[in-house]
């Protein structure tokens, strides 16, 4: 990959850097004595036609960097690459337009233009095929979303929350370069392609508890990422405070370019050698007496991938019985959520199947998500808190907004005809068909019992917007943009869950037929 | 059966990739009054106006495309080209298996396009003075023109699932209908019956799906080549055996034949028919007579090549063969009844039950335009004359008994005129009205059929009855005195206009379908229609005609004798009671059908729950019980081990545990020291699991 080819891949990245350049002169220069409100339009309209210009930069990426297997290939573009960062610069779009009528800074220029660099590193990350590129890609958009959570500086909470954050997000960092510099060490090339060649190699074999410990290490670094049990402890303090935007942003940008980077990993895992070895071991006979198991990359990494989906399913889903705030009920889902997309990754096809089907659910769970913190947003800025009582008689405070979080809810918990059903399903069915029986069958009923778990919490928080009586009947007013937005986060619930074959055609068009 | 396809040869297929206008803007017309439903849903309860307005107007609009597409299907007729146009588009995708939905314009669909949404149209203009006095007026114009949507969308379907879905919403709005005055017990009894009457059809229809797209891997009718009523997926389902001599394209035919015999009220689920007429007036003359009954009809015209596969040259299929003597049973059977009903709508009901026996009898015999033509023309006659009984229950003070009734022929004269057309047409009056033409080409169909000359004696005798107890409710109405309470009065014109208009249509669309001009036929069958004299000439039709015209005039004739000019007091025996009493007494039960399904099927329904809930109670319920006890006895064991073994200190551990908020609530202290540790304690855990692992 020459530096030409470097520049194209990275026109979108480019695009959004100086989207937040310009947003931080033009906030921090022209309007500086301009009101409040003025400014937050301001801001979020430029970093709305940010994502809009590197969304129109993707074609030019040029193509043909899909599975080349050389050794110089730093960035992918098209196939999963591009469905998670055409996800990602639409979600950030989205949580831009949810600051609306937010009032819990004054610096929105730094605000957006931070938002802009972390998506930037979503970019990144999702096409990154390098280990130095997804460590940077990592760090920036981690380095983001620290500065984002402590962003309500008035709030002791905020700054709480992302004390531990940067602290529990540090370590891990530090986890993930150890693990990658052991990589490095066993395969000697820091190209994701050029690594699974090399586990067939000598080299791998004898070092085989050290390639253990560092793909350990990089589970521990990337389910920080995306909150899989056990690394997910920071999620429910982080998303309890968090400004509403910035804890939207977290729980879908960062999530659909963390998933976007491990299907890159467990892509180039499946795709070595055509696909034949991948899921081979190997009985390494040293002397007369002792044999030992080699399980190579793809082998081990699926056993780690398998291990964490069982504990976030279970954890993420019982914990969050037990949660009274609403945001600490939604950092659970999240885990939960993360877990099952994580079945999917421990047992990927070769075939795009797997991928279409988990970009499948963490698009649409993103932009539920999203949708979820605005109307949690509202609810806080209305009652000052965001507790499940919050939420009484929500319809008859404001119907429209109770309609949104009944339709977002019921399809998180996965209830047809909306979209949480058809990600579910997609996702089981890609399951299944990899390992149709055993462990795979097993952990699918698990999932789907889990699920149904997951609608009591649910339906706890509609009971209360719908059934309960009301303690306080003076109505909510919502920002008419916030409203646009959320009621057209719920229409796309509704319209692609009633027509799924809508979004898993246009995923299936990213990908050459094989 | 086969006399006249050989006339002229087919015409040439359309090219499959020349999608027009018209078909491609097909879904507007199920669409808008879908719509307009919904709109008219939101408005609050006073708006009568605007609801009508809403109601009237879309399916105006949904006439005026549907009368575009019938254009766009006749030039492609006259320019000698086969019209078939779909659209598809995948629904659900999973994996490589995927469910398509599409909508299909040809000539079937275009003329029941044009029926459905015309007839419709009046019928909404009659409604809006038929239920002017009526609290709920937004309501009821909200069901009609869900109905309507529906409907339409039955007739456009290109994909039997979504066929099934529409039929299933024709169904539900015809629950809502039937029951719109659901403060009346019998009405809310009379919608229950039908919604679960003809749930026993959509189950077997339902299956039949399901059978069809495991065999074939699609729903699509028609799909280039790839359609599941295509001769490549045809073929390969009568390869298939399903047992009993049957192919699976017999079975699968029986099966959606199933279906359409519930909608329909073919024998024996025709019981929810009559029971319906408690409904409004409007809604019997819509849904009951000229549409949504007629949705089995069209459904088995739709799917007639798989009806009809594996058929050789005049031959026929065991699933048409079924059809056949189903039909004409119904037909003769439900005008038996019809014989011996005193309430007006009853007796039209029970007329529309043997004219859908005639029209399943024509599609067994005689293929889709015979039975189609049936459908059409009555269709006309039919919601003529129960907006007709609609325009007397409304002049005679919602009074339906025939017998208090008399003489309206003076206090409603263009009731009456319009009503005589109606039912001469019905009556198969020879030449003039259509009904004669269509129930010609059902009789004639049945006497060249090949199986058996069963049916056509049966749709003669038939005839003899409709033609007899048309008489005798005529006579009844409109002769003889006045023998009602209040004075009767003549209907405003906006009920009147309607009728007018369906009557001149009862008389011309005859026509279409005359031996010598079959142009309906032909349209249907892409043939060239040419005007010839000489096809009376063909051996056997003449004398046919003349049989016909003998029976219809011998009904008449025997019914005016019966009971032309008399006028019996209500409490009286009927004529025909005193002369044969014990037949009398059978047939105005309704042959005791409803009370053979009460000691049979109800009963052992009845007697079922009974079981299942002494299972319930007693079995089910004492083995959770003993569970439970079991559990409780094990919990007190627990317990006691617990209070005698375990010590105080661990105790006052698990005590200190639970004021912690359990097991979660200690992990997730909020201190980030505790959560490093942790995070450094998985990473062990995690790679020791995997090197143990990796060991041999």
């Amino acid at each position: 990959m020459n530096f030409a080819d470097l520049f194209r891949a990275t026109l979108p990245e480019t695009a959004l850097e100086i989207a937040a350049l310009v947003v931080l002169v033009v906030d921090l220069g022209f309007l500086r004595k301009a009101a409040l409100n003025l400014r937050v339009a301001v801001a979020a309209l430029l970093g709305v036609a940010g994502c809009a210009a590197a969304l129109w930069m993707l074609p030019f990426q040029g193509l043909g960097f899909v599975y080349s297997g050389t050794g110089e290939l730093l960035l992918a573009s098209g196939g999963s690459s591009a469905v998670a960062q055409i996800g990602i610069l639409l979600l950030t779009a989205l949580t831009l337009l949810l600051l609306a009528d937010s009032t819990f800074t004054r610096h929105v220029g730094e605000y957006v233009a931070v938002v802009l660099m972390a998506a930037a590193g979503g970019l990144l990350i999702s096409a990154a095929q390098d280990l130095l590129v997804i460590f940077i890609g990592l760090e920036l958009l981690s380095l983001g979303l620290y500065i984002l959570t402590a962003f309500a500086k008035k709030s002791g909470r905020s700054a709480e929350a992302a004390m531990k954050y940067y602290l529990f997000g540090g370590m891990s960092a530090a986890f993930l370069l150890f693990g990658f510099s052991y990589l490095y060490g066993i395969a000697g090339s820091t190209n994701l392609h050029q690594i699974m060649l090399a586990m067939y190699e000598w080299n791998a074999f004898r070092a085989a508890p050290l390639l253990y410990v560092s793909l350990v290490m990089i589970a521990a670094g990337l389910g920080f990422k995306v909150a899989a049990v056990p690394f997910h402890l920071w999620a429910p303090d982080t998303y309890e405070g968090a400004p509403a935007p910035a804890a939207a942003f977290i729980a879908s940008v960062s999530k659909v370019a963390s998933f976007a980077l491990l299907i890159s990993i467990s892509t180039a895992a499946m795709h070595v050698f055509g696909g034949l070895n991948a899921m081979v071991t190997f009985e390494v006979h040293s002397g007369a007496v002792a044999t030992q198991n080699y399980l190579g990359f793809a082998v081990s990494w699926s056993m780690i991938l398998a291990v964490l989906p069982v504990a976030s399913m279970v954890l993420g889903n019982l914990a969050a019985l037990a949660q009274v705030s609403v945001r600490r009920l939604l950092a659970y889902s999240a885990i939960a959520h993360a877990g099952y997309m994580l079945l999917g990754l421990a047992y990927f096809s070769y075939t795009p199947r797997s991928a279409e089907a988990i970009l499948y659910y963490v698009l649409t769970y993103g932009l539920t998500t999203v949708g979820a913190f605005g109307v949690v947003g509202v609810v806080e800025r209305a009652t000052g808190s965001d507790r499940l009582d919050a939420f009484l008689g929500l319809h008859k405070r404001n119907p429209l907004l109770a309609v949104v979080l009944l339709v977002l809810f019921l399809s998180l918990a996965g209830i047809p005809p909306l979209v949480g059903f058809w990600a579910k399903f997609n996702l089981f069915a890609a399951v299944l068909q990899v390992y149709p029986t055993g462990a795979g069958l097993g952990l699918v009923v698990l999932a789907v019992g889990m699920s149904a778990v997951s609608l009591y919490y649910y339906l706890q928080v509609l009971k209360r917007a719908y059934v309960m009586s009301a303690v306080d009947d003076t109505p909510i007013a919502v920002h008419p943009v916030t409203l646009a937005v959320l009621l057209l986060v719920a229409t796309g619930a509704v319209l692609l869950g009633c027509f799924p074959a809508l979004l898993q055609g246009w995923i299936a068009g990213f990908y050459p037929g094989l | 059966m086969l006399m006249q396809e050989e006339v002229t040869a087919a015409f040439h297929p359309q090219n499959q990739c020349l999608v027009g206008f018209a078909a491609r803007s097909l879904w507007l017309i199920p669409a808008v009054p879908i719509v307009a439903s919904g709109v008219i849903a939101l408005l609050r309860q006073p708006r009568r106006a605007l609801a009508a307005g809403l109601a009237i107007g879309s399916l105006s609009v949904s006439l005026f495309f549907s009368l575009m597409a019938f254009a766009h299907v006749l030039a492609g007729w006259m320019n000698s080209v086969a019209v078939r146009e779909t659209v598809n588009f995948t629904w659900i995708q999973v994996g490589s298996a995927h469910v398509d939905l599409g909508w299909v314009l040809d000539p079937l669909s275009a003329v029941m396009l044009v029926m459905v949404s015309f007839v419709g149209l009046l019928i909404f203009i009659y409604s809006v003075g038929y239920m002017a006095h009526d609290v709920n007026f937004t309501r009821f114009f909200c069901f009609l023109s869900l109905f309507a949507g529906a409907m339409l969308g039955v007739v456009i379907s290109n994909s039997l699932l979504l066929l099934f879905m529409c039929w299933e919403l024709v169904g539900l709005t015809s629950y809502l209908l039937i029951g719109f005055w659901y403060h009346k017990p019998p009405a809310a009894a009379a919608a229950k019956k039908a919604f679960m009457t003809t749930r026993v059809g959509d189950v077997f229809f339902l299956l039949g799906m399901v059978w069809l797209f495991a065999q074939t891997g699609t729903l699509l009718f028609y799909n280039g080549g790839a359609g599941s009523m295509e001769p490549l997926k045809l073929g390969a389902l009568l390869a298939s055996p399903a047992g009993l001599g049957l192919s699976a394209a017999g079975a699968i035919g029986l099966l959606i034949f199933a279906g359409a015999a519930g909608k329909s009220g073919q024998l024996p689920l025709h019981v929810w028919l009559p029971d319906a007429m408690e409904g409004p007036t409007p809604v019997s003359a819509l849904i009951h007579a000229a549409t949504m009954v007629a949705a089995g009809v069209y459904l088995i015209a739709r799917v007639y090549p798989l009806m009809q596969a594996g058929a050789l040259a005049g031959g026929t299929t065991t699933a048409l063969t079924v059809v056949t003597w189903v039909g004409a049973s119904t037909a003769v059977f439900a005008a038996l009844i019809a014989v011996a009903q005193n309430d007006i709508k009853r007796i039209l009901a029970y007329s529309t039950v043997s004219q859908l026996g005639y029209m399943m009898a024509g599609l067994g015999m005689g293929g889709v335009a015979v039975g189609m033509f049936h459908l059409i023309t009555h269709a006309f006659f039919k919601a003529l004359l129960f907006m007709g009984a609609g325009s007397v229950i409304h002049g005679c003070h919602e009074e339906q008994d025939v017998r208090h009734m008399g003489a309206l022929r003076k206090a409603m004269p263009l009731t009456f005129l319009t009503y005589a057309v109606g039912m001469l047409a019905l009556c198969g009056f020879p030449l003039l009205f259509s009904g004669f033409w269509s129930k010609d080409g059902i009789l004639e169909a049945a006497q060249h059929w090949s199986v058996a000359k069963g049916p056509f004696y049966m749709l003669v005798f038939g005839a003899l009855l409709t033609a007899f107890y048309m008489t005798r409710q005529v006579a009844y109405v409109f002769f003889g005195e006045w023998r009602g309470h209040k004075t009767a009065h003549e209907s405003p014109a906006v009920m009147t206009m309607p009728l007018a208009i369906l009557a001149f249509f009862a008389v011309a669309l005859g026509a279409i379908g005359t031996p010598a001009w079959p142009w309906f036929k032909a349209f249907l069958s892409d043939h060239a229609a040419g005007f010839e004299m000489a096809r009376f000439g063909e051996p056997g039709l003449l004398p046919l005609m003349g049989t016909s015209t003998l029976v219809v005039f011998l009904g008449l004739g025997l019914g005016w004798w019966i009971y032309g000019g008399k006028s019996p007091a209500a409490e009286e025996p009927d004529a025909l009671e005193r002369a044969i009493p014990l037949a009398w007494g059978w047939l105005h039960n309704k042959l005791y059908v409803d009370e053979l399904y009460g000691a049979t099927v109800i009963a052992f329904y009845g007697w079922w729950a009974k079981v299942a809930d002494w299972l319930d109670r007693c079995v089910w319920g004492g083995v959770v019980t003993s569970v439970a006890w079991l559990f409780r006895g094990w919990a007190q064991l627990n317990r006691l081990i617990d209070i005698h073994w375990v010590d105080g200190g661990f105790d006052k551990g698990c005590e200190e545990l639970a004021s912690g908020g359990g097991l979660l609530a200690r992990v997730q202290t909020g201190r980030v020291q505790t959560y490093l540790r942790l995070l450094a304690l998985a990473v062990v855990v995690l790679a020791a699991i995997l090197i143990w692992s990796g060991r041999g």
